[in-house]
């Protein structure tokens, strides 16, 4: 699996769905703050599968891409496929305060 | 004149069971005076008085401290200045309220094992022993003896991966619990590094001289070092810097403003990666020699459960020297 950050979206009529791999850390931060404006949908699906380490940086840019789609395009956020680790840190630093996990 | 009481390890409880909680970390250590449900107030401070103690540890239980005496810092601090205060926690208790050790700078933190775990109840007194004598932790002291330490010397940041891959090699095996401890190991060495690569240098004002995510080329006088060692079953790590700005009164007041949860602000100026490194941690250790070094380090092991509520420990020394 490779570290480097990538993300590959596609919608359907009712829903987003965003697929995040690769480490999410300072380097994401373009790619994540264009995020919000490419969703369309009032149901925005973010897959982890793919997803490798998102240190603090990461965690921050994820909070203030979440905060954005769910204010500005008052969307609800399904979190899919988190490893443990990244379970735990996003409930440790308020994430899931912005969307719900589906395990 | 009557002489000064020889003991120099004071430790207060709740109650009687609260003291027989944590009588097998405290049995064997030498020149302690327990007392359990000390006296409020002025009535606290003549006590103190009348037993002549001079101590230079204060051990408190966190069944007596903040929940029931919130109080009770500031007083012992107070009445023996030079005096460490240490609390202590069952892993089975609740953390304490981190805004109120923040308020009351308490330093150090240590969670006892749970059940009679003998290992780990000899590593929390020498940790005790350490406090003491204050001498600063040692990575080897808590992997097996014989141990191979890695070291990397950074200079610069495009080698974190590179460190990264070389720990999670290190932590070898299939199992589900190794797993997990490489998915940890590698999130802390992230953290690690970053914070030394980014957090900690700053200039005269306090301001930080690079961005997270900037490559950077490392000047020798700021001496990066990344450690670690791995037994099998317990991992120590530490990384150390050579600009000791970080502010030790800040440590635990960045953790409890943390422990709270969400704010995308508080990404490098708040604190999160040291607050991520002390959760995924069984226990965080901070040496500060201010304006010369930072050591920044821990140990977990691979047994340690995976959760959000166990209270983790912490010390925060200043000045200590190896010995």
């Amino acid at each position: 699996m490779s570290s480097l950050f990538r993300v590959i979206t596609r919608s359907t009529d009712s829903a987003d769905y965003i697929a995040l791999s690769g480490n999410i850390d300072a380097s994401a931060d373009k790619q994540l703050q264009s995020l919000p404006g490419m969703v369309d949908n009032q149901l925005v699906h973010f897959d982890f599968s793919q997803a490798g380490r998102i240190n603090s940086m990461g965690i921050a840019l994820l909070l203030r891409c979440f905060k954005q789609i769910r204010e500005e395009k008052k969307a609800k956020i399904i979190l899919r496929e988190l490893n443990p680790t990244n379970a735990l840190l996003f409930k440790m630093t308020g994430v899931f305060m912005l969307a719900s996990h589906e395990k | 004149m009557a002489a000064a009481d020889p003991h120099h390890i004071l430790a207060l409880f709740n109650d009687g069971a609260d003291a027989e909680a944590f009588r097998p970390l405290l049995n064997d250590l030498p020149g302690l005076l327990s007392i359990e449900n000390p006296p409020v107030k002025e009535m606290f401070a003549e006590k103190m008085v009348s037993l002549r103690l001079n101590p230079s540890l204060v051990i408190l239980s966190s069944r007596l401290y903040p929940e029931s005496r919130p109080e009770l810092v500031a007083e012992l601090k107070a009445i023996f200045p030079g005096a460490e205060i240490l609390l202590v926690t069952l892993a089975t208790d609740p953390l304490p309220p981190l805004e109120q050790l923040a308020a009351d700078r308490i330093r150090h933190l240590l969670v006892t094992p749970e059940e009679d775990e003998q290992e780990g109840i000899f590593s929390l007194q020498e940790a005790i022993l350490r406090l003491l004598v204050r001498t600063p932790w040692k990575l080897q002291d808590y992997v097996r003896p014989g141990s191979r330490v890695h070291e990397f010397p950074l200079t610069s940041s495009n080698q974190k991966e590179a460190l990264i891959a070389s720990l999670e090699e290190t932590i070898r095996g299939d199992s589900e619990e190794m797993e997990l401890l490489r998915q940890r190991a590698a999130l802390l060495a992230d953290e690690m590094v970053e914070n030394a690569l980014y957090g900690a240098p700053q200039g005269d004002d306090g301001r930080k001289l690079y961005c997270k995510g900037e490559e950077r080329v490392i000047d020798a006088g700021e001496k990066i070092s990344f450690r670690f060692a791995f037994d099998g079953e317990t991992l120590a790590m530490e990384i150390a810097d050579g600009w000791g700005t970080l502010a030790p009164e800040m440590v635990v007041d960045f953790l409890a403003r943390n422990q709270s949860g969400m704010d995308e602000e508080l990404d490098e100026a708040g604190g999160r990666g040291l607050f991520i490194i002390w959760r995924f941690m069984d226990h965080l250790h901070v040496n500060i020699r201010p304006g010369m070094q930072t050591v920044l380090g821990g140990h977990l092991k691979a047994a340690s459960t995976l959760d959000f509520e166990s209270p983790r420990g912490f010390s925060i020394s200043t000045d200590y020297l190896s010995t």
